[in-house]
């Protein structure tokens, strides 16, 4: 843990000296100041869930690091400062991330407020709708405005749906699996054992379609088929979702404008270069600058991508960093989906594994689904790249996110171990 | 719950692979052909943003150079300025984000930005210092010459070109209409377009640099060159052919005849023909004297169909005929500087700088030197002959032929006291109704025995067609240039 800290530490100083010394921007204070969020957060863990996962906070702590130096670096090029807001959210998600370790001793309590979250989720969800309160920016309408502080709910809302999720399914799993009803040659559980699971599910997708926020609607979608298929230990989930996703997919794209865009734009982006390509061909041109090495921080010209520091910022991390500094990214989603993956297999009690699985899920398919967009693997659905991009409501959700991980992999640590081998083939 | 744990981590994993198949795509296999995309502007920007040195003048004026932008929303940090405008604006050229580069600017682009191999070998050196590897040019052409030469041509479209004869350099290189390079340095794309827009549509296409980029017909002051190419041939010498004295002369193959300014009546030897610019004695000197192809060998070594290795982009060549065989009309036309003879300013005045320079003609040249950041001197510019049209001695025979025409013949108005002065008029005439014509002058001058400075002007589009236009249009602007560079060379 010491070690990678230590290591985390090494790589800002790195990163400052390779900045520092070729932009002339104030980035050390904040860099000390950011460096020092990282230990207060590193103490929290030590102090408050010692047996807790050692992998998660310092690749937290890495990815948000190397998102603060580019984002810095955009500053260096123009616009306006991104970075000490930046560094201000960090804390901020710092705070939070305290918080969460210490108001959630036991995670189980937490399956109790099931459909509180539900409730919390819905009204999340509605809030940027609310007159006076909602704003709209980039063409969806995600956002709640009160007084200076910009909030996008959404990324509080898959926190609270996630656990939601995991309530209800641990609680409803053998009913769930029973699936007395057959539909073809696919089984069929109970309506309604479903019905508050598709109802939140539904919802959650029709108020994200009329806010236009598409990335969040599949991750969302990607969240609810998971969980469900983990919790149910049916694959006919799998296809069921797959159908699903077909469907509403093809209802979006015939009926909404911004949904064909989007796939036009995916398919030929050429055909409109300077208009509706613009975005992702600039990302293009930015990354194949960077190269196998790239640029070096700061001395990209990324700052032509719009929104280069936050949905785009994985363009901009490939034209400074390169290609090793993209795969670095990776890697790092990759070593957290690791470790939440293994910190849900670890424990044995179920809402804890599927909280974990909800998580990792999560995070992993949020960014799987923004840099196969910013890369053109997939079509383009503007959502943040976690820790990594430029925005306070990431932040803060992501680092409560990580927080919630770390006390299950804690407590299921602190526990006495049942031999894991006899575990394991209990639930095969 | 685990198989389907481990499931979903398999899952995920090829999502990652399938992105970092995807990233390796964009950034090394698709990596070359982004780079060069039309659309992808990255390369011109990281050229745009780089440091750049200054343009200096010969005389230590600021002619271009970057300041900080004051717009710290710009993506740019610098701007380029040009403290002298439009007065410099064909030297310096333009500097341009949407338009490229001209003129000093694009001729000494590496040396500017610290790019060529040479500055970047002394960069190294420079690892740990915090200094900006820029070239600094100093070009030849000196402010208080271009001043007077600007002042004296006004606004009537022309150019006025004065070089050094023993070096090449250029020492006043002015054209009007000119631009002011700032237009199109700006930052701002409106402006910058409507800028374009506006100096593309303008009369008298001030983008283009009238002195070497243009050509014209160059009338009676290509009788130099049909002189120098007799000398040098050996069938014309200042006693032999002596010309017959006579109002027109009608060349082979055709019924058109050739007449002489204002139909009167002129002949004799070299000396006399080129005092009073005899049409009819050159026409016969090209055609009968010296013949088809001689002159066409002759005008090529005097660097006629043949861009002179000016450094500065696009020198336009000058044109001399080469299909005569059959048509000795158009010979005699030629040799008058008529026809389809056509002459760059800048080839004019190195005809007369190659005469005052003992028949070597210098490869024209602006720039003089190239310092660092530090003012020392990174590289400097070394004289070179570019063309030898003459010997020394023929060069020697047609100077005092020249000197003939401003002490008692056209050029008269071309005299400077103190010093040795050769000159020859031109009036080419456009065939318009009222007459109107392009007058030119060349000559030099210098201490008696040793000319130093050639000039050639010429003034677009003047009214009236006489052999003396010339003398009356071109010639005070040559003079005042002429004299003014003369005594900066006895001063300095």
């Amino acid at each position: 843990m010491l070690l990678a800290v230590v290591a985390t530490a090494g790589a800002y100083v790195l990163a400052s000296l390779g900045t520092t010394a070729e932009i002339p921007v104030n980035l050390g204070p904040f860099l000390v100041f950011v460096l020092g969020l990282f230990l207060v957060a590193h103490i929290a863990v030590r102090r408050y869930a010692p047996e807790a996962d050692p992998v998660l906070l310092p690749i937290a702590a890495l990815l948000n690091g190397i998102g603060y130096v580019v984002i810095a670096g955009l500053d260096a090029g123009g616009k306006e400062s991104f970075a000490a807001a930046q560094a201000t959210w960090t804390a901020i998600g710092v705070v939070a991330f305290c918080t969460a370790l210490l108001v959630v001793p036991r995670i189980r309590d937490l399956q109790r407020y099931r459909y509180t979250f539900l409730l919390t989720g819905l009204v999340l969800l509605i809030l940027p709708f609310v007159p006076g309160l909602g704003s709209e920016r980039f063409g969806a309408r995600i956002w709640v405005s009160l007084g200076p502080i910009n909030f996008q709910p959404g990324e509080v809302t898959k926190l609270v749906l996630a656990l939601f999720f995991a309530g209800y399914l641990v609680d409803k799993r053998e009913l769930l699996r029973s699936s007395p009803r057959r539909l073809g040659p696919v089984r069929v559980p109970e309506p309604k054992y479903l019905g508050p699971v598709l109802l939140a599910w539904g919802v959650s997708l029709m108020v994200m379609i009329s806010q236009k926020d598409l990335g969040t609607s599949l991750l969302f979608f990607a969240l609810f088929i998971v969980m469900l298929w983990v919790a149910t230990e049916r694959p006919s989930w799998l296809i069921i979702g797959a159908l699903l996703f077909l469907a509403g997919a093809w209802f979006s794209f015939t009926r909404f404008g911004h949904v064909q865009d989007r796939i036009d734009i995916w398919l030929d982006p050429w055909q409109d270069p300077d208009g509706t390509g613009y975005q992702i061909i600039q990302a293009a041109f930015a990354m194949a600058a960077g190269g196998l090495a790239g640029t070096g921080l700061g001395l990209g010209g990324a700052v032509r991508i719009p929104l280069a520091e936050s949905d785009f910022i994985f363009a901009s991390i490939g034209e400074q960093l390169g290609l090793f500094g993209g795969t670095l990214v990776l890697v790092a989603f990759l070593m957290v989906i690791g470790s939440g993956l293994r910190i849900a297999v670890r424990t044995d009690q179920p809402f804890e594994k599927l909280l974990a699985v909800g998580l990792t899920t999560l995070i992993g398919v949020q960014a799987f689904i923004i840099i196969g967009g910013v890369t053109r693997l997939l079509p383009l659905t503007g959502i943040t790249l976690p820790f990594v991009s430029y925005g306070g409501s990431s932040l803060v959700a992501n680092y409560m996110l990580i927080a919630l991980l770390l006390r299950i992999s804690d407590e299921s640590n602190r526990r006495p171990r049942k031999p894991e081998v006899v575990a394991s083939a209990g639930a095969l | 719950m685990n198989r389907q744990i481990a499931r979903l981590g398999i899952g995920l994993l090829a999502c990652y692979v399938a992105l970092f198949a995807m990233l390796n795509w964009v950034q090394v296999l698709q990596a070359d052909e982004y780079a060069e995309h039309p659309l992808n502007t990255a390369r011109i920007r990281k050229e745009f943003n780089r440091p750049r040195g200054s343009i200096l003048s010969a005389d230590g004026a600021v002619l271009a150079t970057s300041t900080d932008n004051p717009d710290p929303n710009s993506e740019f940090e610098r701007i380029r300025i040009y403290p002298e405008g439009e007065l410099f604006g064909q030297v310096t050229g333009y500097f341009s984000f949407w338009y490229g580069a001209s003129g000093v600017e694009q001729a000494y682009a590496a040396q500017l930005s610290g790019q060529t191999v040479e500055q970047q070998l002394r960069g190294l050196g420079d690892l740990f210092v915090q200094r900006e590897n820029v070239g600094n040019v100093v070009v030849s052409v000196r402010k208080d010459l271009q001043q007077t030469a600007r002042d004296a041509l006004g606004e009537r479209e022309g150019s006025v070109v004065a070089i050094d004869v023993k070096t090449g350099e250029l020492l006043a290189f002015w054209s009007y209409p000119s631009f002011d390079p700032s237009s199109l340095a700006g930052l701002d794309h409106g402006n910058v377009e409507q800028a374009w827009k506006l100096l593309n549509a303008a009369p008298g296409q001030p983008l283009r640099a009238h002195q070497y980029q243009d050509r014209y017909f160059p009338g009676s002051t290509f009788k130099v060159v049909t002189a120098g190419v007799g000398v040098q041939s050996g069938t014309v010498t200042p006693e032999e052919p002596v010309y017959p004295v006579e109002r027109s002369w009608t060349p082979p193959q055709t019924q058109v005849p050739i007449f002489n300014f204002g139909g009167s009546a002129c002949g004799g030897s070299l000396f006399q023909v080129m005092e009073i610019s005899c049409n009819t004695a050159f026409a016969r000197m090209g055609t009968e004297t010296i013949g088809p192809d001689e002159m066409v060998r002759g005008t090529a070594t005097w660097g006629f169909n043949d861009a002179p290795p000016i450094d500065l982009p696009g020198p336009a060549r000058s044109v001399f005929p080469t299909n005569f065989t059959r048509d000795l009309p158009k010979l005699a036309q030629s040799s008058i500087g008529q026809n389809d003879v056509q002459a760059t300013p800048l080839q004019m005045a190195l005809v007369a700088a190659a005469v005052a320079n003992g028949g070597r003609m210098m490869r024209p040249h602006v720039m003089t030197e190239v310092r660092d950041a530090d003012q020392q001197v990174v590289s400097r510019f070394t004289p070179s002959t570019w063309k030898q049209p003459l010997t020394p001695e023929h060069a020697a025979i047609i100077r005092d032929a020249m000197i003939g025409v401003v002490r008692s013949g056209t050029a008269s108005a071309l005299a400077i006291p103190g010093y040795e002065v050769g000159g020859k008029t031109g009036t080419a005439q456009l065939g318009t109704e009222p007459p109107r014509s392009h007058t030119w002058i060349i000559g030099f001058g210098g201490p008696p025995g040793d000319p130093q400075v050639a000039v050639a002007v010429v003034v677009l589009n003047q009214p009236g067609a006489s052999e003396f236009t010339g003398g009356r249009v071109a010639a005070p602007i040559a003079r005042a240039v002429l004299q003014q560079a003369l005594a900066l060379k006895a001063g300095g």
